[in-house]
């Protein structure tokens, strides 16, 4: 045990100068990953939307083909998803214009399923007298939802959401592995020339933790204010 | 202003209204008292349709309709009848998000699309009114129980409906606060407002009420003034609950 311990090649754990030197052509594979991931944030936010409307709806025929959805989108890996998309569409003549939009639908398609029951559930926990007050000052469906269950159920929402635009940047590093030059992507070219896979993944995983600082930073400030409502007791 | 004929409400296979019938003339201020689950709740809102009555009709102001039992009504006479009336509930119901000025004229504003500027001029007198003028920045959250109801009112207000339903408007509220909230309903009523009001507050109704309802297992078991049904019960159903509240 400890003749394995004392066997670990400290000195290259991290390479300082290599990390540095590489990390203009990084940058380069974060804005694809960024590109990637905010599109991925709006769209599976929308879908997730218009999912969660679905799932509700006092419509079997609509209800029954969201929850089918969202119960695919859960249970299947998002990388077999996305090599559905990259790699068994062209095989029925379906292509995408490139790999980054594979890879922005497959991201989008399949965080949708999270962010509808995010959604559904954030609705659902607003009390039923809300309905009952708006519908009794006769305000109609779509205008209680928008001014009055909306506001109220963004704010249960916010964790939650936050937790799956966290896990859509990390879900990024998968559309690697469908040829998209993204963060991942680009550490391991660097990693192939220069040997140092440690120091390589450690850059790109600081990197990651970054971005998602900054999400959670954005947050809890957005947290604050669809807080102020309620006083501090 | 109010008439409702054989008005009949089933909950699966409980039928919590039976044959109801009563009117309510303009101006007039009308008790519903009785004892707990006896269908007090439920007949308000058929009244304005929060709930779908199985049988009847019910007119007010100028809209009448009759119900089949299918439970399908349409919106459009939803809408017509929801105008004639406000409601005031027993959790208030505010948006909690909004503050009181915006929360009463969230309503004219998205429903009637009317002016903003004019809207909150009228707010400031109506919250004058209730006295909560020097609260209207503020968070329903922020505010007292009996705070929060005098807004409901005035929530219910703006919309300037010709009958107001309170569905036991106080009894959420410590005691403390629950005249604040009666002296309110009280000056509407002296105003000639219309109004519906559960309650269980004996004295209030013996001095607003125009017209007292016992209820009592879904039957209006006993109608006539205060007089009549608080101090010369009829009945030994509306003498026992007397008894009951004054224990
Ligand atoms: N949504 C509902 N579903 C089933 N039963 C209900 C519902 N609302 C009320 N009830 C029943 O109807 C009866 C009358 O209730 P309610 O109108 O609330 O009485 P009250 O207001 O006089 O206390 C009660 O037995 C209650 O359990
Ligand atoms: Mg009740």
């Amino acid at each position: 045990m400890i003749e394995w311990f004392r066997d670990i090649q400290w000195e290259h754990l991290f390479d300082p100068e290599l990390a540095w030197e590489s990390l203009p052509f990084l940058m380069q594979g974060l804005q694809i990953t960024m590109l990637i991931a905010l599109a991925g944030m709006v769209f599976s936010l929308l879908l997730g939307l218009v999912l969660a409307m679905g799932r509700m709806s006092k419509y079997r025929l609509l209800r029954w083909p969201a929850r089918m959805y969202i119960s695919f989108m859960r249970g299947t890996p998002l990388l077999v998803f996305l090599f559905i998309l990259y790699y068994g569409l062209p095989v029925i003549g379906v292509q995408f214009p490139s790999a980054i939009v594979a890879g922005i639908v497959g991201i989008s398609m399949n965080f949708a399923a999270y962010s509808a029951e995010v959604i559904r559930s954030a609705i659902m926990s607003v009390p039923r007298g809300q309905w009952e007050s708006a519908a009794s000052l006769q305000m109609n469906y779509w205008q209680t939802m928008r001014r009055v269950i909306i506001p109220q159920a963004t704010r249960i929402a916010l964790p939650p959401t936050t937790n799956i635009f966290l896990d859509i940047v990390k879900g990024t590093s998968l559309v690697s592995v469908i040829t998209v030059h993204e963060l991942l992507y680009s550490s391991r070219l660097v990693a192939a020339q220069s040997w140092d896979a440690m120091t390589m993944y450690i850059t790109a995983a600081l990197i990651y933790w970054a971005v998602c600082v900054v999400i959670s930073y954005f947050q809890e400030r957005l947290e604050v204010r669809y807080s102020r409502y309620l006083s501090k007791r | 202003m109010i008439e409702v004929n054989s008005l009949k409400k089933v909950f699966g296979d409980t039928t919590v209204l039976e044959s109801i019938d009563f009117s309510v003339e303009k101006g007039e201020v009308v008790c519903l008292v009785g004892p707990s689950g006896s269908g007090k709740t439920t007949l308000l809102r058929c009244l304005n349709l929060l709930e779908t009555p199985d049988g009847g009709t019910v007119t007010i102001g100028k809209k009448t309709m009759a119900f089949d039992g299918s439970g399908r009504v349409k919106k459009r006479d939803v809408n017509d009848m929801r105008t004639y009336t406000g409601m005031v509930f027993q959790g208030f119901h505010l948006f909690p998000h909004r503050t009181v000025m915006e929360n009463i004229i969230e309503a004219p504003l998205t429903v009637q699309g009317r002016n903003r500027a004019e809207l909150v001029r009228e707010g400031e007198e109506l919250l004058g009114k209730v006295g909560m003028l020097e609260h209207k920045d503020k968070y329903p959250d922020a505010l007292s129980g009996g705070q929060q109801q005098r807004a409901a009112i005035a929530r219910a207000l703006m919309m300037q409906p010709e009958v107001m339903l309170f569905d036991e408007p106080t009894s959420a509220l410590d005691p403390q606060t629950v005249g604040e909230v009666l002296r309110v309903m009280e000056s509407l009523a002296s105003e000639g407002l219309t109004m519906v009001i559960v309650t269980h507050e004996m004295n209030f109704a013996r001095r607003v009420a125009d017209k007292v309802l016992f209820m009592d297992g879904g039957y209006i078991v006993e109608s006539g003034t205060p007089a009549d049904v608080l101090e010369n019960p009829k009945e030994a159903r509306t003498r026992e609950f007397l008894q009951l509240l004054e224990e």
